[in-house]
């Protein structure tokens, strides 16, 4: 069997930045990807772009304002992320972007430089559609001689002695159960948001890779951020999630009012000066909040109204009436939606699970501190503190690939002989439990349990009751029912009750982990607002989950601020 | 609603299954009515509560990614993103790219894929 280099797991904008990179420093590499290359992930999805300091733009040639420096940079990300943020990896990303978008433009993006995004004091926002994004990383990856498995569900790592020494996992086509031997391994497996209801990623962000990197002995930090976007539809089936509603309104600077059932406008109870142009995290726990009081819509979210603005008003906003020709919104049709708008009508929305914000520790080099296991990405975490400012995940994606590409190549050339693998065996006789069990639980009811537990207790705004009812229940199905998961489908190709298993295995330490996060911090914080002590507020430490004697295990530890300190 | 898929289990004996959808608030998906919902939407209802045999393929939800791509009333369309109504026809996208089901092989990196060469698997 071919041992190699390098294994990134994930192919998404930071995946096969990793890949591209490990490859042009001679290192055989191997993507495995649980869906298809170039098509599953979340970068595709990702309509921020990338952001990059004024100063940078310049140097790249390209028109910004000079006043704009990396310092500049640095201390929006701190502010929007509360000071929460590993100061470390965000001037690692702030001062490494510059030469990926570099060499993304070499290739051929046409970057649009955007006035002033949402929540930056400058213009530092370099728009690059999604699709574009990952057609240009797929590419470059493939340039560079990358190598690739698709419909390969990567389940845990080899380990020899603690070192990680591959990945094994279940061939989604075949049903073959393998383990691929290397010599470093990469993860860039996405968010967690799949573990979520309502939500704007797509379906395979279950963490898979957070969860084979706790087993192996990695940290994970701030598992409780999550980053809701708010004002997505929830109605009708076919568009929840879809954020077409905020970007004609709150997004775009269009004056549409958030009403609760009375009709009351309730940002004036959040934030009277900017009300529904509040950021991001203000307008999703100020409409959860609602809901939560009673005071919410009937498909569970609040109302959108435009009605007290010109009923032509939506036709005369060129920023959208070009990008939607035809009120196109990605894949969809929006002239119904429109139209209800023009009526008069309000729409329903509510906030959506948008970006994970914690995830695998790691330091400047996608360093996990588990000999051989680099992470990189949305799959990582600590980089955004306690919320995200637009187009700082490209920017994340990007510096982070190349970093962890780079280490896991130079980790790989001092790992000549490579490693037999110890746990083989376990992790094969785990991965093909649930298709051998004959009767059983079926995965998809689990599945749904645990993203209506998400959905309950780490929303927007949380409750110590409701977090602690669901990690009791987090804990039963992770003893009760987990050893029970069976397949109902004794085929084991294209079997999607397997492989619904393997992402609830993943998803039960996901949210246990988040919840636990969540419990140990003492108030709110950023993307963790608790509902039940208003006012109280959660000191600056990191919230950390490793695994220790086969339980997890929570602790704090106090942010550091070796660049920035936070104003007194 | 009654809904048509044209199954590909074992080659060129694919044939057209029937399902009669229970009334939505019944299914246990999140809609009012079926027409309300996507064709992604009845397939993975249909993998749960009738057939777990069933293969269908789902990723972005919103026609970026294209991997649910499938022959709907004879055209070819995101199944994510085209709503369902009583009578609709689900074909694979092309019988010569067929996988499994409505499943087809639409990898963008053949050229540079280990194992690339999954014939059609075949059931008893």
């Amino acid at each position: 069997m071919d041992l190699w280099d390098v294994i990134v797991v994930g192919a998404g904008a930071a995946g096969l930045a990793a890949a591209r990179h490990a490859r042009e420093q001679g290192a055989s590499v191997l993507v495995v990807n649980k869906g298809l290359v170039g098509r599953t992930g979340a970068t595709i999805t990702s309509g921020g772009g990338v952001s990059v300091a004024g100063s940078t733009l310049i140097a790249l040639g390209l028109e910004a304002d000079p006043a704009d420096t990396e310092e500049v940079f640095i201390r929006d990300m701190l502010k929007s992320g509360y000071y929460l943020n590993d100061q470390r990896l965000v001037e690692s990303i702030v001062s490494g972007i510059g030469e990926e978008l570099g060499y993304l433009i070499r290739r051929g993006v046409r970057p649009r430089i955007s006035k002033r995004a949402p929540g930056h004091s400058s213009g530092r926002g370099v728009g690059i559609p999604g699709p574009d994004m990952q057609k240009a990383m797929t590419s470059a990856a493939l340039d560079a001689g990358a190598q690739f498995r698709e419909d390969f569900f990567s389940a845990g790592l080899l380990q020899n002695d603690g070192a990680v020494a591959g990945v094994a996992g279940l061939d989604r086509r075949t049903g073959e159960i393998e383990a691929i031997p290397a010599r470093a391994v990469v993860i860039a497996s996405g968010g967690t948001t799949s573990n979520w209801r309502l939500r704007t990623a797509p379906e395979e962000l279950t963490g898979d890779g957070h969860a084979m990197a706790l087993d192996a002995g990695a940290e994970l930090i701030e598992m409780e951020m999550l980053q809701f976007l708010p004002c997505c539809l929830v109605a009708p089936e076919i568009w929840r999630g879809i954020q077409f509603p905020w970007t004609i309104g709150p997004q775009a600077g269009v004056r549409a009012w958030l009403l609760n059932k009375y009709g009351e406008r309730f940002l004036a109870r959040w934030d009277p000066e900017r009300m529904e142009l509040a950021t991001r995290d203000v307008v999703s726990a100020a409409s959860a909040a609602e809901v939560y009081e009673g005071r919410g819509s009937p498909n569970g979210g609040v109302y959108l109204s435009w009605a007290h603005l010109p009923r032509d008003i939506l036709d005369n906003f060129p920023s959208w009436s070009k990008g939607y020709k035809d009120w196109r919104y990605q894949g969809f049709d929006m002239t119904p939606l429109v139209e209800r708008i023009r009526e008069g009508h309000a729409i329903e929305v509510a906030p959506a699970a948008h970006f994970s914000l914690g995830g695998i520790r790691v330091d400047v080099h996608g360093d996990t501190g588990v000999p051989g296991l680099y992470a990189c990405g949305e799959a990582t975490g600590g980089v955004h503190g306690g919320n995200r400012l637009s187009g700082n995940a490209g920017s994340q994606v990007l510096v982070q690939g190349r970093q962890a590409g780079l280490a896991a190549a130079r980790a790989a050339q001092s790992n000549k002989a490579g490693a037999p693998a110890q746990n083989w065996d376990a992790l094969k006789e785990q991965i093909e439990a649930p298709f051998q069990r004959e009767r059983g639980v079926a995965p998809v009811e689990v599945k749904q349990r645990l993203t209506a537990i998400a959905e309950n207790a780490l929303g927007p705004v949380r409750t110590g009751k409701a977090m602690t009812a669901a990690l009791e229940e987090v804990r039963d199905i992770r003893r009760n029912v987990l050893p029970r998961l069976a397949s109902r489908n004794r085929d084991p190709r294209y079997n999607r009750d397997w492989s619904d298993a393997l992402e609830c295995a993943a998803g039960v330490p996901v949210l246990e982990a988040a919840l636990i996060s969540a419990i140990g911090r003492s108030g709110s914080i950023g993307a963790h607002q608790r509902r039940d002590i208003p006012g109280v507020k959660a000191p600056l430490e990191h919230s950390i989950v490793r695994r220790q004697n086969g339980e997890l295990a929570w602790r704090a530890q106090p942010v550091e601020f070796p660049i920035f300190a936070p104003a007194a | 609603m009654r809904i048509h898929i044209r199954l590909a289990r074992s080659g060129a004996n694919s044939q057209i299954t029937s399902y009669d959808l229970p009334p939505a608030a019944e299914a246990g998906i999140s809609a009012k009515s079926w027409e309300g919902a996507s064709v992604s939407t009845a397939l993975q209802y249909l993998q749960r509560a009738v057939d777990p045999r069933l293969a269908y393929v789902l990723s972005c939800r919103r026609g970026l990614c294209n991997v649910c791509a499938a022959r709907i009333d004879g055209k070819v369309q995101t199944a994510c993103t085209t709503p369902l109504h009583d009578g609709i026809v689900i074909e694979p996208a092309r019988d010569s790219l067929l996988l499994r089901d409505t499943v087809v092989e639409l990898s963008l990196v053949r050229k540079a894929r280990i194992g690339a060469s999954t014939p059609l698997p075949r059931v008893d």
